[in-house]
């Protein structure tokens, strides 16, 4: 009962942060910080809570204004598939090199690692630009013109979207997993089991994931800012009919506030069922 | 730290290409005026015209020209300064105001810390590039060249702004370390004694808090970079955009600000091929790339660091020496030699 209120009371601040943070346009007018026309965007973003579905848009296509809600339901279904796609894919890559960085020998470690270390510093926008060129070299070489380089009204793009945030997300996860693969490896409940004669397939996926499950998710949790940022770029130079294009193209302060709400309730309950169901064991208690 | 950073060669390599682009960028606007050649024609030998600009990649203009003739080469170095500085200053400015904000919070109760954290969990959700856009759009776009105004006010704003919209992150993740940190033993012996706050952190903290605060300034520093060329992008250059009949141009020549309006200039036509793209495309992942490789490097120096103040084998072959050992149980025996020598030198 206290963790719902106290979550309860969390995502009554947060919506006022969020509240604040969509108002924050209106504090600069002319190169000069105007802290009266921000109180003022802030009484109006107030009042447009109890108006959420009178918020309009300029729709560029139709060439009307036209009301926001019903008609960004596309864009967040498009903005979800590939953040889930490019999510579960870099997890399930991330879970299977850990393993397999576990199962190896020093040798082997040393070159993934070295890689890897390499691989991860390469930034998004660089993942991006060698995805489109790779898909335009082999347009031009083997005319195999499938894959899109960007989309467009009513054209969905998918697969280099998915691909250069799976890459992005990827190199992540692998940096931690493989950091705590290498700390759990030398605790003495690992050095039991191995002495207890269990299989190193059955120590890795029934005794060392399991330890690491819930800091993988607060390490993603306090991440999703970054993959939020490259979300954000990656529809933006993809051309992508998503939920963060949309907020680009239309810099309005009620849409932005609309939009920081859609993005933060999902993961509000994301993490309010996760902390819930993770047994408290996992999290390190007793 | 900084006796293996200085026998790390890579460190070393790094350390040496990105001083030098410093020194090299300083001193075009020292020597020369920060001035750029201009070539909008090329010639051959013989006096016939050969291309116009933008000129290709040659002995003459190692990287080619833009379409106002402008040298690339000349133009990435002079712009090398103000990428590194504004960079620099943003990641300096959150963390010094992080450490400001969140030392005094870190040394305050549980309950306190954890308001704070509620109040900032809003910050972790946001896509900083997107609320940068959309309070720098109204006031950063000059109609034409004559409505710019004195780069030092727009400059200001935009590297306020830039810090302010960073610093939730920073000052929660100094927090926690700090935090980390008052739970060690010895800060808890030094509380013990009686030492007061601006003590512990001058004395004992700090020393610890360093590395950590290096790690986190070249962090701050690749995410600022990164911050620069989303708005870039987005059509928004630092220091303002300005409207002209082709499009937009950015009103400072710094890298980010290249990228995003040559990466316009060519988006829609044959921008793989293009040299003008490519430039600055691959300045910036070198850079990027540059300031990451020295971060992992000063991390593992201070892990190697970690562990060499570990126990060792030494240390626990000392530990063991202490506690079997009858004379003088309450001295340290590292120190037993050194009494004995002494003692030695003055019966001698």
């Amino acid at each position: 009962m206290i963790f719902f209120a106290r979550k309860s009371v969390q995502f009554i601040v947060t919506l006022f942060i969020l509240l604040a943070i969509s108002a924050l346009p209106s504090l600069i007018v002319e190169l000069k910080f105007v802290p009266m026309n921000y109180w003022d965007a802030l009484l109006q973003q107030f009042h447009q809570l109890s108006q959420l579905d009178e918020i309009t848009y300029y729709n560029r296509t139709s060439q009307q204004v036209l009301p926001l809600l019903p008609d960004l339901a596309p864009f967040i279904r498009e903005t979800l598939i590939i953040f889930a796609t490019a999510l579960i894919v870099s997890t399930l890559i991330a879970l299977f090199y850990a393993y397999f960085f576990y199962r190896s020998g020093k040798l082997v470690r040393n070159v993934l690692q070295t890689i890897c270390q390499t691989l991860e510093m390469v930034p998004d926008l660089f993942w991006l630009v060698f995805l489109q060129f790779l898909a335009l070299t082999l347009n031009r070489t083997n005319r195999f013109a499938r894959i899109e380089i960007a989309g467009g009204f009513a054209e969905y793009i998918r697969l280099l979207p998915i691909l250069t945030l799976t890459m992005t997300i990827l190199f992540f996860f692998i940096k931690w997993l493989t950091f705590h693969v290498l700390e759990q490896e030398t605790t003495p409940f690992l050095e039991l089991a191995r002495a207890k004669g269990v299989r190193p397939t059955s120590i890795f996926w029934k005794h060392l994931l399991p330890n690491l499950v819930y800091r993988f998710y607060l390490f993603f949790r306090s991440n999703m800012i970054t993959i939020l940022s490259s979300l954000l770029i990656v529809e933006y130079l993809y051309n992508v009919q998503g939920l963060f294009r949309f907020a680009v193209i239309n810099p309005q302060m009620e849409i932005l506030l609309v939009i920081l709400f859609i993005i933060y309730i999902p993961i509000f309950l994301l993490d309010l069922v996760i902390e819930w169901l993770i047994p408290n064991a996992w999290k390190g208690g007793v | 730290m900084r006796r293996v950073l200085i026998r790390d060669p890579i460190f070393l390599i790094g350390f040496v290409i990105f001083t030098s682009l410093l020194l090299l960028s300083i001193g075009n606007t020292i020597f020369r005026d920060g001035e750029v050649a201009q070539i909008m024609i090329r010639y051959s030998d013989e006096g016939k015209l050969i291309a116009v600009s933008p000129l290709k990649p040659s002995l003459d203009q190692w990287l080619g020209t833009d379409r106002a003739g402008n040298d690339l080469f000349q133009m990435m170095i002079e712009g090398f300064k103000w990428t590194v500085g504004i960079c620099a200053v943003v990641a300096f400015g959150r963390m010094l105001i992080g450490l400001v904000v969140g030392i005094p919070l870190a040394f305050r109760s549980d309950r306190l810390n954890h308001y704070f954290k509620m109040v900032l969990e809003g910050f972790l959700i946001l896509p900083i590039s997107l609320v940068a856009l959309m309070l720098l759009y109204p006031s950063f776009i000059y109609a034409d060249s004559t409505m710019i105004p004195p780069l030092f006010k727009p400059v200001t704003i935009e590297i306020l702004i830039l810090v302010l919209l960073g610093l939730p992150a920073v000052t929660l993740y100094l927090i926690t370390e700090v935090r980390q940190l008052l739970k060690q033993e010895f800060m808890i012996v030094a509380e013990t004694l009686g030492g007061s706050v601006l003590h512990r952190v001058r004395l004992h903290m700090m020393p610890h808090l360093i590395p950590t605060l290096v790690i986190v300034f070249m962090q701050q520093f690749v995410q600022t970079l990164m911050l620069l060329i989303h708005l870039s992008l987005f059509g928004i250059f630092f220091g303002g955009t300005v409207i002209i009949f082709e499009g937009i141009m950015p009103a400072l020549f710094e890298w980010s600000s290249m990228f995003g309006y040559y990466f316009k200039q060519f988006s829609s036509t044959t921008w793989m091929n293009n040299h003008l793209f490519l430039v600055p495309a691959i300045a910036l992942a070198a850079l990027v790339f540059l300031v990451n490789l020295l971060t992992s490097r000063v991390e593992r120096a201070f892990r190697l660091r970690r562990q060499e103040d570990a126990v060792t084998e030494v240390s626990i072959s000392q530990t063991e020496a202490a506690s079997s050992s009858l004379a003088g149980p309450f001295t340290l025996v590292h120190m037993k030699g050194s009494i004995e020598h002494d003692k030695k030198d003055k019966s001698g």
